[in-house]
């Protein structure tokens, strides 16, 4: 025998569902597809019609035609929009159909828990600031949908405080768990979003790198951890942040080689670590490892591709890093998300001091039959300069020497395109010399790659970091001598030696390149040093919220814990942990009103008797469970000959304390009884405090 | 002062649950409940008492808080994890509130109406609790209230004093212990039961249920005359039974001059006269096929004859209650027919009676 009345649903529930549903659905809004919000559209007008009571709630089999419907049109259509992107669609519609078709508590409770996890998604790709603050609020009112079930006969907005009164409570538990809990690797391959990828690709042709000189996003930056504390980095000319390795050119694209994409294909199953370098390798000096390698975090801005940047030979310990053997960091999963890591670069040491037959022929191959002017040239460095460092050195100095420009729009080019850039153009940017430089290097049979990547980084002096945007995008070359490996040899710096020295901006004009489409960058404060100076402290914050929240690792860990408890073991965690609770404990105890002692009377009953019991002490008779009234006409019988003075001020503080107690009162009126009961309860007190006992 | 604001539900609590819980273990659970808290006028909830489990929704919550979590472990992303982390304490905040919830809660027994046997009984639970009208959010609420087996009721919320009126379905005749009245709440999210048992050492005696009937008395004057004005009681100056207000042209002797004096406002004592001869109600006379219809029947006329101020007396085999007249008369009568067990006698009885039937 079961009956529902547990079970219906209240209106201030009704009410509190209607707003949870725009601010849990209303930031998905850009996964959604179009029929998916259309569909979220008509299930909330359709709950605002049973809400304002002009429908009744759907028939069964129109929601379960309708859910299936969507789930067949989701399946059919998700290799198009992405696996992920699919199963958000699929939740949404969930929750959307779910919230029409509510007709219990437990339905409520269904879609109250579906809406925090539609927040959990939304987080994925939502996490500045701003962000996590609105997503907060929308968990607070996703909350405020429960206390309406269990608190009712309140306004909204009372449900709405208490539902924030509870987040806030729970806010410092969860902060400390923050801080203490493990931090574990991914645990299994997820699906991923398809979005528009930024930044570099793995394939280059000369007009791609051009193209993101015109764009200002940030791609990720950097935040230097010295051992002596200090966070500055190297010199502009320094910051080649390599991405990718391209080994392979076909004419016209430079491609990564097969062998490195099989690697990448492989990392989440067969993930690849290099060996660190030994001091052999790093040179002739024998100097300790430490002082030659750079600790750096980097806070990588969601490009929803796999590649990440770091100098030099970098390393990471993180176990969803892989390093590649061409030195370069690949992410087991798609940036798609703000994702920040730990790199170790070791600048000074060597990158493949020997070389495999099968890696030396890969770097020698050029097109058959393409750029023959370029090969005349190549054969007569060779001739020239028969030692090969001396011959790339040449081939450096000739672009200074010669007549080439460094220009962001170069002319169109031909089908042979070194040729053309060479001896016809002779204008171009980073990829033109690179792959000449390439090229000629590879014609006179030295091994020699093209390198893409990042070069420089805006300094953020407020919080001390470098801000790589997608306009500091580079190409240069590296090129291989025995004994020594791989050497980075950048010819940009020979045509525009500004370029690299002290950064894209010294060299081009922002409103002509970056700026060009974008006119409200905040980029643009940079001519203005005060607003520039609020652009930093922005960034700043920005940025320490990266490191500190999104970039919490368990390293980060460790170092908080050690600097909060001086040791880390289990101990002292535990100790630290049962304080910080009992601390909350209370805490919460006492805002929940759990200490809070029911004063036995309310103040005017106490001021009341306070006066009776003076008088009693004075001869007055005994109040003996009398009414106020009562014992007021008993005192004037008794005291109507020997105090007489009193009776009419005692009279009119028992009238102002009976129609404060039992008389229904406005707010005003109140005020007006509860001031004049005051002053006759002091006048009487100082009154009886002067008198002597009369009888 | 008091609110009533007491909503009431239907449920069957037995779940499938609860049956399969072996008997023994049950009262041993009893015996221990007993234990702890033992029967008393008024009982105050604190931690000796409350239980906290998480409810189903609670368990639920759980899964949700270790799916987030693997899903921000999967996807890196530390925001996740904290969702998770924060939906975490806030089940642990409930457990604080849910306890706050009961915690300091008095409850003591109103005296209750009358019960008849069959139908449905409530008996008034007179709950302190703080109420700081400043901060609205630390009042109790959403207090539910059940007998063992019993349909429960449900207090949205609670002032400084409310009266609750706890169900009781289907009395037996007799005297009735309903027990243990389970109070729980799921404030503040629905994550927690928070639970516990009040024993006030509740009893009542459950009247018999009144059938109507015809009125039937034995005059011991007069017992061929069975007139209703027998017995009957008519305004006089005999018998003081009480005040009431004053009406404008009453003899001034009869008015109460204490309670004037005391500022109570004019009142009249009221006096009664008995007016004819008393009567009798007897077992033995009333017909019926079986003994509980019987006392029905004798219920039934008991309370007509109090309503219409008879005097009249009770005759349960040998138990004589003499005749009076007044409330307390009538509540002695049923008192006696509710508890009233047949002895060996009464058999013989209940044949005599079937005999006068026939």
């Amino acid at each position: 025998m079961q009956d529902n009345f547990d079970s219906i649903i209240s209106r201030n529930t009704l009410f509190w569902l209607l707003i949870t549903n725009v601010a849990v659905l209303s930031p998905q809004f850009e996964h959604a597809t179009p029929w998916t919000t259309a569909i979220c559209a008509i299930c909330f007008v359709w709950r605002m019609g049973i809400y304002y009571g002009k429908v009744a709630a759907p028939p069964k089999l129109l929601v379960t035609s309708l859910a299936i419907g969507a789930a067949t049109t989701l399946a059919l259509v998700s290799s198009q929009i992405g696996l992920l992107n699919a199963l958000i669609n699929l939740l949404l519609l969930g929750y959307a159909l779910k919230y029409i078709e509510m007709r219990e508590l437990r339905d409520v409770k269904t879609v109250v828990l579906v809406g925090y996890f539609i927040i959990a998604l939304t987080l994925l790709d939502q996490q500045a600031i701003i962000n996590t603050v609105h997503l907060t609020l929308v968990a607070v009112i996703n909350t405020s949908v429960l206390v309406s079930v269990y608190q009712d006969n309140r306004k909204p907005s009372a449900n709405l405080r208490f539902s924030f009164k509870i987040m806030l409570h729970s806010l410092p538990l969860a902060i400390v768990l923050f801080v203490v809990f493990p931090r574990l690797g991914p645990l299994w391959l997820v699906p991923s979003m398809k979005s528009a990828k930024t930044g570099l690709s793995d394939e280059m042709s000369f007009g791609d790198i051009s193209k993101l000189t015109r764009s200002d996003e940030l791609a990720f930056r950097v935040g230097f951890e010295n051992s002596d504390g200090s966070k500055s980095g190297p010199a502009n000319a320094d910051l080649y942040w390599r991405t990718l390795v391209m080994e392979n050119y076909d004419g016209k694209t430079w491609r990564q080689h097969p062998s490195i994409k099989e690697l990448q294909r492989q990392s989440f199953y067969q993930p690849s670590k290099r060996p660190l370098p030994n001091s052999e390798q790093l040179g002739d000096k024998q100097s300790d490892l430490q002082e030659k390698q750079l600790d750096y975090v980097v806070i990588s801005e969601p490009s929803h591709q796999r590649w990440l940047y770091g100098l030099d030979q970098a390393f990471s310990q993180d176990n969803s890093i892989v390093e590649l053997p061409d030195y370069t960091l690949y992410a087991m999963r798609p940036l798609d998300q703000r994702q920040s890591y730990r790199v170790v670069s070791y600048p000074n040491s060597q990158m493949d001091p020997t070389l495999t037959p099968k890696l030396r022929d890969i770097n020698l191959t050029l097109p058959e039959n393409a750029n023959p002017q370029t090969w005349q040239l190549a054969q007569q460095f060779t001739q020239q300069y028969p030692q090969p460092k001396a011959r790339i050195n040449a081939m450096m100095n000739y672009f200074a020497e010669q007549a080439y420009y460094y220009t962001l729009s170069p002319p169109a080019i031909g089908n042979e395109q070194i040729d053309d850039f060479l001896f016809e153009n002779r204008a171009g940017f980073c990829a033109h010399y690179a792959s000449a430089l390439v090229y000629l290097a590879r014609a006179s049979g030295i091994p020699a790659r093209m390198v893409t990547g990042y070069q420089g980084g805006e300094y953020n002096p407020k919080a001390g970091y470098y801000s790589v945007y997608q306009y500091m995008a580079h190409a240069w070359t590296e090129v291989w001598f025995e004994n020594e490996g791989w050497q980075r040899f950048d010819p940009t710096a020979m045509i525009a030696p500004q370029r690299i020295l002290d950064g894209f901006d010294a060299t081009f004009d922002s409103q002509s390149s970056y700026l060009l489409d974008r006119p409200f960058s905040p980029l643009r404060l940079k001519q203005y040093p005060w607003l520039n100076n609020i652009r930093n402290q922005i960034a700043s914050m920005d940025y320490y919220w990266s490191v500190w929240i999104l970039g919490f690792d368990e390293q980060r860990k460790q170092a908080v814990l050690k600097k909060l408890l001086g040791e880390v073991n289990p101990r002292n965690i535990a100790i630290a942990m049962l304080i910080c609770i009992t601390v909350i404990l209370l805490f919460i105890a006492y805002f929940a009103g759990l200490f809070e002692r029911k004063p036995k009377q309310d103040r005017q009953s106490r001021r009341y008797q306070a006066i009776v019991q003076k008088m009693m002490l004075k001869g007055a008779p005994d109040q003996a469970q009398l009414p106020p009234k009562a014992y007021a006409q008993a005192l004037s019988a008794r005291w109507a000959i020997s105090a007489p003075q009193w009776l009419p001020r005692f009279h009119q503080f028992t009238a102002e304390f009976v129609a404060l107690k039992y008389q229904p009162l406005t707010t005003e009126q109140h005020s007006q009884h509860l001031r004049r009961f005051n002053r006759l309860y002091w006048t009487l007190r100082l009154g009886l405090l002067m008198s002597k006992p009369m009888q | 002062m008091f609110s009533r604001k007491a909503k009431v539900k239907q449920t069957n609590q037995t779940s499938w649950l609860t049956k399969l819980i072996p008997k023994a273990a049950e009262q041993k659970w009893s015996r221990w409940i007993g234990r702890r808290l033992p029967p008393q006028e008024k009982v105050t909830l604190s931690h000796k008492g409350i239980f906290i489990l998480p409810s189903a929704f609670g368990i639920a919550w759980l899964a949700l808080i270790i799916l987030l979590y693997l899903f921000g472990t999967n996807y890196q992303n530390n925001l996740v994890i904290g969702l998770s982390l924060l939906l975490a304490s806030v089940f642990h905040t409930c457990i604080i509130y849910s306890y706050k919830n009961l915690a300091g809660l008095t409850f003591s027994a109103v005296s209750p109406a009358d019960a008849y046997a069959e139908q449905p009984h409530t008996f008034p639970i007179m709950l302190t609790g703080h109420a700081n009208p400043k901060r609205p959010d630390t009042t109790h609420q959403q207090i539910c209230m059940q007998f063992n087996g019993q349909r429960h009721i449900r207090l949205q919320h609670t002032e400084e004093q409310t009266i609750a009126t706890v169900q009781y379905d289907n009395p037996k005749r007799g005297l009735l212990t309903p027990g243990r009245i389970k109070v729980w709440s799921h404030f503040p999210l629905g994550l927690f039961k928070a639970w516990s048992y009040v024993d006030l050492d509740l009893h009542q005696v459950v009247f018999a249920a009144p059938l109507e009937c015809d009125i039937r008395l034995t005059s011991q004057a007069d017992e061929d005359n069975n007139d209703i004005s027998h017995g009957k009681i008519r305004p006089g100056v005999d018998d003081y039974t009480g005040l009431r207000s004053y009406v404008t042209g009453e003899s001034l002797k009869q008015v109460a001059w204490k309670q004037w004096a005391q500022n109570k406002g004019m009142l009249t004592k009221e006096f009664n006269e008995p007016e004819g001869a008393p009567v009798w109600l007897s077992l033995a006379d009333t017909q019926g096929h079986d003994l509980e219809q019987r006392l029905s029947k004798l219920s039934w006329q008991v309370n007509t004859l109090a309503r219409k101020n008879q005097i009249f007396g009770l005759i349960i085999d040998n138990h004589t209650l003499s005749q009076s007249s007044g409330e307390s008369h009538r509540i002695a009568c049923q008192k006696a027919l509710a508890l009233y067990r047949p002895s060996f006698d009464l058999q013989s009885d209940h044949h005599l009676g079937g005999k006068n039937a026939g």
